[in-house]
Protein backbone atom coordinates (compact mmCIF):
# COMPACT_ATOMS: atom_id res chain seq x y z
CA UNK A 1 0.00 0.00 0.00
CA UNK A 2 1.72 3.31 -0.88
CA UNK A 3 1.78 5.64 2.20
CA UNK A 4 -0.30 8.36 2.93
CA UNK A 5 0.60 12.01 3.70
CA UNK A 6 -1.63 13.28 6.47
CA UNK A 7 -1.92 16.91 4.83
CA UNK A 8 -3.52 15.79 2.21
CA UNK A 9 -6.08 14.52 4.02
CA UNK A 10 -6.73 17.01 6.42
CA UNK A 11 -7.91 19.91 3.74
CA UNK A 12 -10.06 19.95 1.03
CA UNK A 13 -10.85 22.24 -1.45
CA UNK A 14 -13.57 22.61 -4.02
CA UNK A 15 -11.31 22.65 -7.47
CA UNK A 16 -14.00 24.68 -9.11
CA UNK A 17 -15.07 27.19 -7.03
CA UNK A 18 -12.22 27.00 -4.79
CA UNK A 19 -14.28 27.01 -2.00
CA UNK A 20 -13.16 25.37 1.47
CA UNK A 21 -14.73 21.85 2.35
CA UNK A 22 -15.59 20.37 5.79
CA UNK A 23 -13.10 17.19 6.53
CA UNK A 24 -14.61 15.10 9.14
CA UNK A 25 -11.51 13.72 11.36
CA UNK A 26 -12.97 10.17 11.72
CA UNK A 27 -13.14 10.17 8.59
CA UNK A 28 -9.26 10.79 8.14
CA UNK A 29 -8.40 8.19 10.73
CA UNK A 30 -10.43 5.63 9.07
CA UNK A 31 -8.63 6.19 6.08
CA UNK A 32 -5.37 5.91 7.67
CA UNK A 33 -6.42 3.48 10.20
CA UNK A 34 -7.32 1.09 6.47
CA UNK A 35 -4.07 1.93 5.16
CA UNK A 36 -2.46 0.38 8.16
CA UNK A 37 -0.96 3.54 9.47
CA UNK A 38 -1.78 4.14 13.49
CA UNK A 39 0.56 5.95 13.68
CA UNK A 40 -0.88 8.93 11.55
CA UNK A 41 -4.00 7.88 12.79
CA UNK A 42 -2.99 9.00 16.20
CA UNK A 43 -1.53 12.36 15.00
CA UNK A 44 -4.87 12.70 13.23
CA UNK A 45 -6.76 12.16 16.05
CA UNK A 46 -5.26 15.09 18.54
CA UNK A 47 -6.08 17.79 16.16
CA UNK A 48 -9.30 19.99 17.01
CA UNK A 49 -12.97 19.36 16.32
CA UNK A 50 -16.25 21.34 15.74
CA UNK A 51 -19.25 19.75 17.53
CA UNK A 52 -19.94 17.41 14.19
CA UNK A 53 -16.39 16.26 14.61
CA UNK A 54 -15.09 18.62 11.57
CA UNK A 55 -11.50 19.46 11.89
CA UNK A 56 -11.46 23.32 12.55
CA UNK A 57 -9.93 25.04 9.30
CA UNK A 58 -8.26 27.58 11.37
CA UNK A 59 -6.17 24.84 13.49
CA UNK A 60 -5.45 23.28 10.08
CA UNK A 61 -3.98 25.95 8.42
CA UNK A 62 -1.70 27.10 11.26
CA UNK A 63 -0.40 23.60 11.44
CA UNK A 64 0.02 23.37 8.08
CA UNK A 65 1.71 26.90 8.11
CA UNK A 66 3.49 25.80 10.44
CA UNK A 67 4.99 22.64 8.85
CA UNK A 68 5.51 24.55 5.92
CA UNK A 69 7.57 27.27 7.93
CA UNK A 70 10.06 23.93 9.48
CA UNK A 71 10.10 22.67 5.71
CA UNK A 72 11.28 25.52 4.51
CA UNK A 73 14.42 25.57 6.78
CA UNK A 74 15.11 22.02 5.07
CA UNK A 75 14.46 23.89 1.46
CA UNK A 76 17.67 26.15 2.59
CA UNK A 77 19.82 23.92 4.06
CA UNK A 78 19.35 21.64 1.17
CA UNK A 79 20.18 24.94 -1.26
CA UNK A 80 16.74 24.17 -3.24
CA UNK A 81 16.98 27.79 -4.30
CA UNK A 82 20.30 27.40 -5.74
CA UNK A 83 19.55 24.06 -7.58
CA UNK A 84 16.64 25.78 -8.81
CA UNK A 85 18.36 28.66 -9.80
CA UNK A 86 21.12 26.70 -11.74
CA UNK A 87 18.81 25.71 -14.10
CA UNK A 88 16.27 28.78 -14.85
CA UNK A 89 18.78 31.05 -15.42
CA UNK A 90 20.39 28.92 -18.56
CA UNK A 91 16.59 28.29 -19.10
CA UNK A 92 15.52 32.06 -19.48
CA UNK A 93 18.70 32.55 -21.36
CA UNK A 94 17.73 29.98 -23.93
CA UNK A 95 13.99 31.61 -24.37
CA UNK A 96 15.47 35.07 -24.53
CA UNK A 97 17.98 33.55 -27.50
CA UNK A 98 15.49 32.32 -29.28
CA UNK A 99 12.73 34.91 -29.19
CA UNK A 100 9.91 32.25 -30.02
CA UNK A 101 9.05 33.70 -26.82
CA UNK A 102 8.66 37.59 -26.54
CA UNK A 103 9.27 38.85 -23.21
CA UNK A 104 8.22 39.93 -20.76
CA UNK A 105 7.81 36.53 -19.14
CA UNK A 106 6.48 35.28 -16.32
CA UNK A 107 7.81 32.23 -13.64
CA UNK A 108 4.64 30.24 -12.30
CA UNK A 109 5.31 28.39 -9.19
CA UNK A 110 2.87 25.50 -8.72
CA UNK A 111 1.86 24.49 -6.06
CA UNK A 112 3.70 27.01 -4.06
CA UNK A 113 2.92 27.03 -0.46
CA UNK A 114 4.89 29.71 1.73
CA UNK A 115 6.19 30.31 -1.77
CA UNK A 116 9.93 30.38 -0.76
CA UNK A 117 11.47 29.72 -4.34
CA UNK A 118 9.16 32.60 -5.62
CA UNK A 119 10.06 34.75 -2.42
CA UNK A 120 13.54 33.77 -2.90
CA UNK A 121 14.10 33.77 -6.57
CA UNK A 122 12.59 37.84 -6.04
CA UNK A 123 14.71 38.62 -3.10
CA UNK A 124 17.55 37.75 -4.91
CA UNK A 125 16.25 39.33 -8.68
CA UNK A 126 18.41 36.78 -10.17
CA UNK A 127 16.13 36.06 -13.13
CA UNK A 128 16.12 39.64 -14.05
CA UNK A 129 13.65 42.02 -14.14
CA UNK A 130 11.64 41.31 -17.05
CA UNK A 131 10.53 37.64 -15.13
CA UNK A 132 7.31 38.25 -13.26
CA UNK A 133 7.12 35.81 -10.46
CA UNK A 134 3.80 34.28 -9.33
CA UNK A 135 2.74 31.61 -7.19
CA UNK A 136 -0.37 29.75 -7.26
CA UNK A 137 -1.49 27.13 -4.78
CA UNK A 138 -5.50 26.02 -3.95
CA UNK A 139 -4.78 26.50 -0.38
CA UNK A 140 -5.68 30.06 0.57
CA UNK A 141 -4.01 30.03 3.51
CA UNK A 142 -0.84 28.73 2.74
CA UNK A 143 -1.32 31.49 -0.48
CA UNK A 144 -2.43 34.38 2.40
CA UNK A 145 0.96 33.87 4.58
CA UNK A 146 3.23 33.44 1.49
CA UNK A 147 1.61 37.24 0.13
CA UNK A 148 1.93 38.36 3.97
CA UNK A 149 5.90 37.34 3.71
CA UNK A 150 6.35 38.56 0.54
CA UNK A 151 4.92 41.84 1.94
CA UNK A 152 6.81 42.02 4.89
CA UNK A 153 9.94 42.32 3.09
CA UNK A 154 8.89 44.01 0.18
CA UNK A 155 9.46 41.07 -2.78
CA UNK A 156 8.26 41.70 -6.17
CA UNK A 157 6.20 38.79 -6.41
CA UNK A 158 2.61 37.63 -6.43
CA UNK A 159 0.49 35.14 -5.07
CA UNK A 160 -2.87 33.64 -6.03
CA UNK A 161 -5.31 31.11 -4.48
CA UNK A 162 -6.55 28.59 -7.71
CA UNK A 163 -5.63 26.33 -10.69
CA UNK A 164 -2.37 26.92 -11.56
CA UNK A 165 -3.90 26.36 -15.26
CA UNK A 166 -6.45 28.83 -14.84
CA UNK A 167 -4.26 31.37 -14.38
CA UNK A 168 -5.65 34.22 -16.70
CA UNK A 169 -2.41 35.36 -18.18
CA UNK A 170 -0.09 32.30 -19.31
CA UNK A 171 3.10 30.76 -17.63
CA UNK A 172 6.53 31.20 -19.20
CA UNK A 173 7.84 28.25 -17.36
CA UNK A 174 6.11 26.16 -14.85
CA UNK A 175 7.98 25.06 -11.87
CA UNK A 176 7.28 23.46 -8.40
CA UNK A 177 9.16 21.98 -5.81
CA UNK A 178 8.20 18.46 -3.99
CA UNK A 179 4.73 18.33 -5.80
CA UNK A 180 4.90 15.59 -8.12
CA UNK A 181 4.88 12.60 -5.64
CA UNK A 182 1.11 13.52 -4.78
CA UNK A 183 0.34 12.42 -8.15
CA UNK A 184 -0.26 8.75 -9.52
CA UNK A 185 1.67 7.98 -12.70
CA UNK A 186 -1.40 8.45 -14.80
CA UNK A 187 -2.54 11.85 -13.24
CA UNK A 188 0.89 12.75 -13.75
CA UNK A 189 1.05 12.49 -17.48
CA UNK A 190 -2.41 14.64 -17.63
CA UNK A 191 -0.40 17.24 -15.39
CA UNK A 192 2.86 17.26 -18.21
CA UNK A 193 0.19 17.00 -20.85
CA UNK A 194 -1.76 20.73 -18.99
CA UNK A 195 1.68 21.78 -19.41
CA UNK A 196 2.27 21.06 -22.81
CA UNK A 197 -1.31 22.13 -23.66
CA UNK A 198 -0.28 26.05 -22.20
CA UNK A 199 1.73 28.31 -24.06
CA UNK A 200 4.54 27.65 -22.28
CA UNK A 201 8.26 27.23 -23.10
CA UNK A 202 8.98 24.94 -20.72
CA UNK A 203 8.51 23.25 -17.06
CA UNK A 204 10.59 22.24 -14.47
CA UNK A 205 9.39 20.19 -11.62
CA UNK A 206 11.68 19.04 -9.09
CA UNK A 207 10.63 16.09 -6.41
CA UNK A 208 12.67 13.85 -4.05
CA UNK A 209 15.10 11.78 -5.90
CA UNK A 210 13.93 7.91 -5.65
CA UNK A 211 16.71 5.55 -4.19
CA UNK A 212 16.85 3.88 -1.29
CA UNK A 213 18.58 6.69 0.70
CA UNK A 214 15.76 8.86 0.47
CA UNK A 215 13.44 7.27 3.38
CA UNK A 216 16.66 7.06 5.42
CA UNK A 217 17.25 10.51 4.57
CA UNK A 218 14.22 11.28 4.97
CA UNK A 219 13.69 10.06 8.68
CA UNK A 220 16.86 11.64 9.85
CA UNK A 221 16.23 15.32 8.41
CA UNK A 222 12.65 15.56 9.60
CA UNK A 223 13.60 13.92 12.82
CA UNK A 224 16.40 16.13 13.49
CA UNK A 225 14.71 19.69 11.90
CA UNK A 226 11.15 19.36 12.05
CA UNK A 227 9.50 19.66 15.51
CA UNK A 228 5.65 18.66 14.74
CA UNK A 229 5.08 15.10 14.26
CA UNK A 230 2.74 15.49 11.55
CA UNK A 231 5.82 17.15 9.18
CA UNK A 232 8.01 14.06 10.57
CA UNK A 233 5.44 11.72 9.25
CA UNK A 234 4.87 13.32 5.87
CA UNK A 235 8.13 13.88 5.13
CA UNK A 236 8.93 10.17 5.53
CA UNK A 237 6.19 9.38 3.63
CA UNK A 238 6.90 11.74 0.97
CA UNK A 239 10.17 9.92 0.29
CA UNK A 240 8.83 6.76 0.29
CA UNK A 241 6.24 7.26 -2.48
CA UNK A 242 8.55 9.73 -4.45
CA UNK A 243 8.57 8.61 -8.38
CA UNK A 244 11.58 6.90 -10.18
CA UNK A 245 13.05 8.69 -12.58
CA UNK A 246 11.63 6.54 -15.62
CA UNK A 247 8.31 7.33 -14.39
CA UNK A 248 8.86 11.14 -14.14
CA UNK A 249 10.28 10.92 -17.95
CA UNK A 250 7.59 8.77 -19.33
CA UNK A 251 5.03 10.65 -17.54
CA UNK A 252 6.57 13.85 -19.34
CA UNK A 253 7.04 12.04 -22.47
CA UNK A 254 4.15 14.26 -24.14
CA UNK A 255 3.87 16.10 -27.81
CA UNK A 256 5.33 19.41 -28.11
CA UNK A 257 7.55 19.02 -25.27
CA UNK A 258 11.20 17.52 -25.09
CA UNK A 259 11.35 15.64 -21.59
CA UNK A 260 14.74 15.67 -19.70
CA UNK A 261 15.88 14.74 -16.70
CA UNK A 262 18.70 16.67 -14.82
CA UNK A 263 21.06 14.71 -12.26
CA UNK A 264 19.08 11.23 -12.71
CA UNK A 265 20.14 7.53 -10.55
CA UNK A 266 23.39 6.79 -12.00
CA UNK A 267 24.51 10.43 -13.18
CA UNK A 268 24.23 11.73 -9.64
CA UNK A 269 25.77 11.13 -6.26
CA UNK A 270 22.92 9.99 -4.13
CA UNK A 271 24.54 12.31 -0.90
CA UNK A 272 24.69 14.97 -2.97
CA UNK A 273 21.01 14.65 -5.05
CA UNK A 274 18.28 14.76 -2.54
CA UNK A 275 15.87 16.75 -4.83
CA UNK A 276 16.45 16.51 -8.88
CA UNK A 277 13.96 18.08 -11.55
CA UNK A 278 12.01 16.41 -14.49
CA UNK A 279 12.20 19.05 -17.18
CA UNK A 280 9.88 19.65 -20.48
CA UNK A 281 11.55 22.07 -23.20
CA UNK A 282 10.05 23.15 -26.21
CA UNK A 283 11.89 20.85 -29.00
CA UNK A 284 13.31 24.09 -30.52
CA UNK A 285 14.59 25.28 -26.86
CA UNK A 286 16.43 22.12 -26.45
CA UNK A 287 19.94 22.81 -27.83
CA UNK A 288 20.48 26.41 -26.83
CA UNK A 289 19.17 25.00 -23.27
CA UNK A 290 22.01 22.85 -23.36
CA UNK A 291 24.46 25.04 -24.77
CA UNK A 292 23.57 28.03 -22.00
CA UNK A 293 23.83 24.96 -18.96
CA UNK A 294 27.97 24.32 -20.34
CA UNK A 295 29.25 21.35 -18.79
CA UNK A 296 26.31 20.73 -16.54
CA UNK A 297 24.15 19.67 -19.84
CA UNK A 298 26.16 16.74 -19.43
CA UNK A 299 23.67 15.81 -15.86
CA UNK A 300 21.05 15.90 -18.50
CA UNK A 301 19.12 12.18 -19.47
CA UNK A 302 16.03 11.83 -22.34
CA UNK A 303 14.33 8.81 -23.15
CA UNK A 304 16.34 5.65 -23.72
CA UNK A 305 19.22 7.17 -20.85
CA UNK A 306 17.91 4.02 -18.56
CA UNK A 307 18.39 1.27 -20.82
CA UNK A 308 22.11 2.21 -21.67
CA UNK A 309 20.80 4.08 -24.74
CA UNK A 310 23.74 6.00 -26.68
CA UNK A 311 24.18 9.72 -26.97
CA UNK A 312 21.02 10.12 -29.20
CA UNK A 313 18.83 7.90 -26.90
CA UNK A 314 19.74 11.35 -24.28
CA UNK A 315 18.75 13.96 -26.27
CA UNK A 316 14.93 14.01 -25.87
CA UNK A 317 13.58 12.20 -29.20
CA UNK A 318 10.41 12.15 -27.17
CA UNK A 319 9.77 8.29 -28.63
CA UNK A 320 9.06 6.98 -25.26
CA UNK A 321 10.78 4.16 -26.10
CA UNK A 322 13.52 1.91 -23.90
CA UNK A 323 11.09 2.20 -20.43
CA UNK A 324 10.06 -0.36 -18.74
CA UNK A 325 11.87 0.20 -15.47
CA UNK A 326 9.46 1.76 -14.08
CA UNK A 327 7.78 0.20 -10.57
CA UNK A 328 4.66 2.02 -10.98
CA UNK A 329 2.26 3.28 -8.23
CA UNK A 330 -1.60 2.82 -6.93
CA UNK A 331 -3.71 4.85 -9.39
CA UNK A 332 -6.11 5.27 -6.51
CA UNK A 333 -9.56 6.31 -7.17
CA UNK A 334 -9.49 9.79 -5.36
CA UNK A 335 -8.92 10.53 -1.69
CA UNK A 336 -12.23 11.84 -1.51
CA UNK A 337 -11.18 15.37 -0.40
CA UNK A 338 -12.06 16.93 -3.74
CA UNK A 339 -9.13 17.78 -4.42
CA UNK A 340 -7.60 15.95 -7.29
CA UNK A 341 -4.68 14.38 -5.86
CA UNK A 342 -3.35 10.98 -6.39
CA UNK A 343 -6.05 10.29 -8.53
CA UNK A 344 -5.37 11.19 -11.70
CA UNK A 345 -8.07 14.02 -11.22
CA UNK A 346 -9.78 12.32 -8.39
CA UNK A 347 -13.74 13.35 -7.75
CA UNK A 348 -14.02 16.30 -9.73
CA UNK A 349 -11.98 14.83 -12.60
CA UNK A 350 -9.98 18.05 -13.48
CA UNK A 351 -6.02 18.47 -12.68
CA UNK A 352 -6.14 20.48 -9.26
CA UNK A 353 -2.72 21.25 -7.87
CA UNK A 354 -2.55 22.09 -4.43
CA UNK A 355 0.84 22.49 -2.68
CA UNK A 356 -0.47 22.09 1.00
CA UNK A 357 0.28 18.63 0.90
CA UNK A 358 3.89 20.29 0.29
CA UNK A 359 3.58 20.99 3.73
CA UNK A 360 5.55 18.01 3.25
CA UNK A 361 6.09 17.44 0.02
CA UNK A 362 6.34 20.63 -1.25
CA UNK A 363 9.15 23.18 -1.40
CA UNK A 364 12.04 20.70 -0.83
CA UNK A 365 10.95 18.00 1.13
CA UNK A 366 13.06 14.66 1.51
CA UNK B 1 48.82 24.11 32.05
CA UNK B 2 44.89 25.49 31.17
CA UNK B 3 42.99 23.10 33.20
CA UNK B 4 40.21 21.29 30.91
CA UNK B 5 37.18 22.68 32.17
CA UNK B 6 37.84 25.88 29.80
CA UNK B 7 37.85 23.73 26.34
CA UNK B 8 34.96 22.19 27.84
CA UNK B 9 33.36 25.44 28.83
CA UNK B 10 34.08 27.38 25.27
CA UNK B 11 32.44 24.45 24.00
CA UNK B 12 29.58 24.96 25.52
CA UNK B 13 28.61 27.84 25.16
CA UNK B 14 29.82 27.47 21.22
CA UNK B 15 27.08 24.35 21.48
CA UNK B 16 24.28 26.66 23.38
CA UNK B 17 24.79 29.24 20.53
CA UNK B 18 24.34 26.78 18.05
CA UNK B 19 21.30 25.63 20.05
CA UNK B 20 19.70 29.08 20.19
CA UNK B 21 20.06 29.09 16.35
CA UNK B 22 17.91 25.46 16.02
CA UNK B 23 15.25 26.74 18.37
CA UNK B 24 14.71 29.83 16.30
CA UNK B 25 15.30 27.74 12.80
CA UNK B 26 12.05 26.70 11.02
CA UNK B 27 9.93 29.27 12.90
CA UNK B 28 11.14 31.99 10.23
CA UNK B 29 9.86 31.91 6.92
CA UNK B 30 11.08 35.07 6.04
CA UNK B 31 14.10 35.11 3.11
CA UNK B 32 16.55 37.81 4.80
CA UNK B 33 17.12 37.02 8.21
CA UNK B 34 20.80 37.19 9.22
CA UNK B 35 19.78 39.81 12.16
CA UNK B 36 16.95 37.37 13.49
CA UNK B 37 19.82 34.28 13.45
CA UNK B 38 22.41 36.32 15.15
CA UNK B 39 19.86 37.12 17.72
CA UNK B 40 18.71 33.60 18.33
CA UNK B 41 22.49 32.39 18.84
CA UNK B 42 22.78 35.14 21.21
CA UNK B 43 19.76 33.83 23.33
CA UNK B 44 21.38 30.54 23.42
CA UNK B 45 24.74 31.95 24.50
CA UNK B 46 22.87 33.61 26.88
CA UNK B 47 20.90 30.92 28.06
CA UNK B 48 23.73 28.70 28.05
CA UNK B 49 26.13 30.60 30.14
CA UNK B 50 23.71 30.41 32.70
CA UNK B 51 22.32 26.76 32.45
CA UNK B 52 26.62 25.98 32.48
CA UNK B 53 26.92 27.64 35.98
CA UNK B 54 25.37 24.06 37.10
CA UNK B 55 28.35 22.48 36.62
CA UNK B 56 30.26 24.94 37.60
CA UNK B 57 28.98 24.81 41.16
CA UNK B 58 28.08 20.88 40.90
CA UNK B 59 31.99 21.07 40.78
CA UNK B 60 32.95 23.75 43.31
CA UNK B 61 30.66 21.85 45.42
CA UNK B 62 32.55 18.55 45.26
CA UNK B 63 35.80 20.50 45.92
CA UNK B 64 33.92 22.06 48.91
CA UNK B 65 32.86 18.83 50.70
CA UNK B 66 35.98 16.91 49.70
CA UNK B 67 38.21 16.25 52.77
CA UNK B 68 41.16 16.19 50.67
CA UNK B 69 40.35 18.61 47.63
CA UNK B 70 43.69 18.72 45.83
CA UNK B 71 43.29 14.80 45.43
CA UNK B 72 39.38 15.95 44.47
CA UNK B 73 40.55 18.48 41.61
CA UNK B 74 43.35 15.58 39.97
CA UNK B 75 40.09 13.22 39.87
CA UNK B 76 37.51 16.14 38.83
CA UNK B 77 40.47 17.65 35.98
CA UNK B 78 41.12 13.48 34.96
CA UNK B 79 37.42 13.50 34.46
CA UNK B 80 37.30 16.14 32.27
CA UNK B 81 39.73 14.84 30.54
CA UNK B 82 37.89 11.98 29.26
CA UNK B 83 34.36 14.07 29.06
CA UNK B 84 36.39 16.34 26.38
CA UNK B 85 38.22 13.67 24.29
CA UNK B 86 34.26 12.52 22.51
CA UNK B 87 33.12 16.18 22.44
CA UNK B 88 36.13 17.35 20.90
CA UNK B 89 36.32 14.59 18.45
CA UNK B 90 32.33 15.57 17.87
CA UNK B 91 33.19 19.41 17.53
CA UNK B 92 35.80 18.47 15.04
CA UNK B 93 33.42 16.70 12.60
CA UNK B 94 30.79 19.75 13.15
CA UNK B 95 33.01 22.21 12.29
CA UNK B 96 34.11 19.97 9.39
CA UNK B 97 30.77 19.64 8.41
CA UNK B 98 30.02 23.25 8.79
CA UNK B 99 33.50 24.27 6.48
CA UNK B 100 32.29 22.27 3.61
CA UNK B 101 28.87 23.75 3.97
CA UNK B 102 30.18 27.25 3.15
CA UNK B 103 33.05 26.20 1.35
CA UNK B 104 32.58 23.86 -1.32
CA UNK B 105 29.91 24.06 -3.94
CA UNK B 106 26.34 23.86 -3.39
CA UNK B 107 26.10 20.36 -4.99
CA UNK B 108 29.03 19.16 -2.79
CA UNK B 109 27.84 20.55 0.31
CA UNK B 110 24.50 18.70 0.31
CA UNK B 111 26.91 16.28 0.83
CA UNK B 112 27.98 18.01 4.11
CA UNK B 113 24.95 18.29 5.02
CA UNK B 114 23.40 14.77 4.44
CA UNK B 115 26.43 12.93 6.13
CA UNK B 116 27.33 15.62 8.84
CA UNK B 117 24.92 18.60 9.90
CA UNK B 118 21.69 16.55 9.85
CA UNK B 119 23.55 13.06 11.70
CA UNK B 120 25.50 14.90 14.00
CA UNK B 121 22.10 16.64 15.65
CA UNK B 122 20.76 13.50 16.01
CA UNK B 123 23.50 12.03 17.93
CA UNK B 124 24.27 14.93 20.49
CA UNK B 125 23.04 13.07 23.02
CA UNK B 126 24.33 9.96 22.25
CA UNK B 127 28.05 12.04 22.18
CA UNK B 128 27.22 13.54 25.97
CA UNK B 129 26.97 9.68 27.46
CA UNK B 130 30.11 8.72 25.45
CA UNK B 131 31.50 11.94 27.26
CA UNK B 132 30.32 10.71 30.91
CA UNK B 133 31.91 6.76 30.15
CA UNK B 134 34.75 8.98 29.10
CA UNK B 135 34.78 10.90 32.39
CA UNK B 136 35.11 7.57 34.00
CA UNK B 137 37.08 5.97 32.28
CA UNK B 138 39.28 8.40 32.66
CA UNK B 139 39.67 8.54 36.27
CA UNK B 140 36.77 10.99 37.01
CA UNK B 141 34.98 8.57 39.01
CA UNK B 142 31.40 8.73 40.99
CA UNK B 143 32.42 13.05 41.20
CA UNK B 144 33.29 13.33 37.18
CA UNK B 145 30.45 11.37 35.88
CA UNK B 146 27.59 13.87 38.35
CA UNK B 147 29.58 16.62 37.29
CA UNK B 148 29.34 15.27 33.32
CA UNK B 149 25.62 14.52 33.95
CA UNK B 150 24.65 18.00 34.93
CA UNK B 151 27.12 19.50 32.37
CA UNK B 152 24.75 16.90 30.08
CA UNK B 153 21.68 18.24 30.91
CA UNK B 154 22.59 21.90 31.15
CA UNK B 155 23.97 21.30 27.19
CA UNK B 156 20.45 19.51 26.23
CA UNK B 157 18.25 21.87 27.88
CA UNK B 158 19.50 24.86 26.11
CA UNK B 159 17.51 24.37 23.09
CA UNK B 160 13.55 23.68 24.43
CA UNK B 161 14.16 26.87 26.99
CA UNK B 162 15.38 28.88 24.30
CA UNK B 163 12.39 27.64 21.98
CA UNK B 164 9.84 27.87 24.75
CA UNK B 165 10.74 31.25 26.22
CA UNK B 166 11.19 32.92 22.52
CA UNK B 167 9.83 31.19 19.86
CA UNK B 168 6.94 28.85 20.64
CA UNK B 169 4.01 31.06 19.27
CA UNK B 170 1.32 29.63 17.60
CA UNK B 171 1.12 30.36 13.58
CA UNK B 172 -1.99 30.59 12.79
CA UNK B 173 -3.85 32.51 9.93
CA UNK B 174 -5.87 34.57 12.51
CA UNK B 175 -2.14 35.82 14.86
CA UNK B 176 0.39 34.32 13.80
CA UNK B 177 3.73 35.04 15.39
CA UNK B 178 6.35 37.20 14.55
CA UNK B 179 9.96 36.78 14.79
CA UNK B 180 11.73 39.11 16.30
Amino acid sequence: MSPLEISDLITAVDPDSGRRLPVRRADVTRRLLENGDRRAARIVADLPVDGDGVLDPDAVDALLIGVHTELQRLSEELRIGDRMLELLRPLFAAIRATGTHPGPYRLVDVGCGLGYVVRRLAATGALGPDVELVGVDLDGGLVGEAERLARDEELDCRFVRGNAFDLAEPATVYVSTGVLHHFSAPALADFFRAKAASPAAAFCHFDIAANGLAPIGAWVFHRARMRHPLGRHDGVASARRAHPDETLLRAATVPGMNPLIFEPRGRSNPFCTTLRPVIGVRPELEAPFRRELGRAARRLAGPGWESGGGPGSDRGSGNGSGWGIGRGRESGSGWGSGRGRESGGGSDGGLVVDGSGGAVGGEGAW
Amino acid sequence: MVSPAVPLLVLGLIDASFSGFRAYAGRDARIRKRRAVVRSAGRGLGVGAVLLLAPVLTACGILAVAGDSGRAYAVLAAGAVGYLLPIAVYAAVVALSFAGYFLLPFRVSTLAVVMGLGPLTLVRPLVLVAACAGAVLNGGGWAGLAVGVVAAAAVLTVEPVVHRRWYRFALSPGGRGVVR
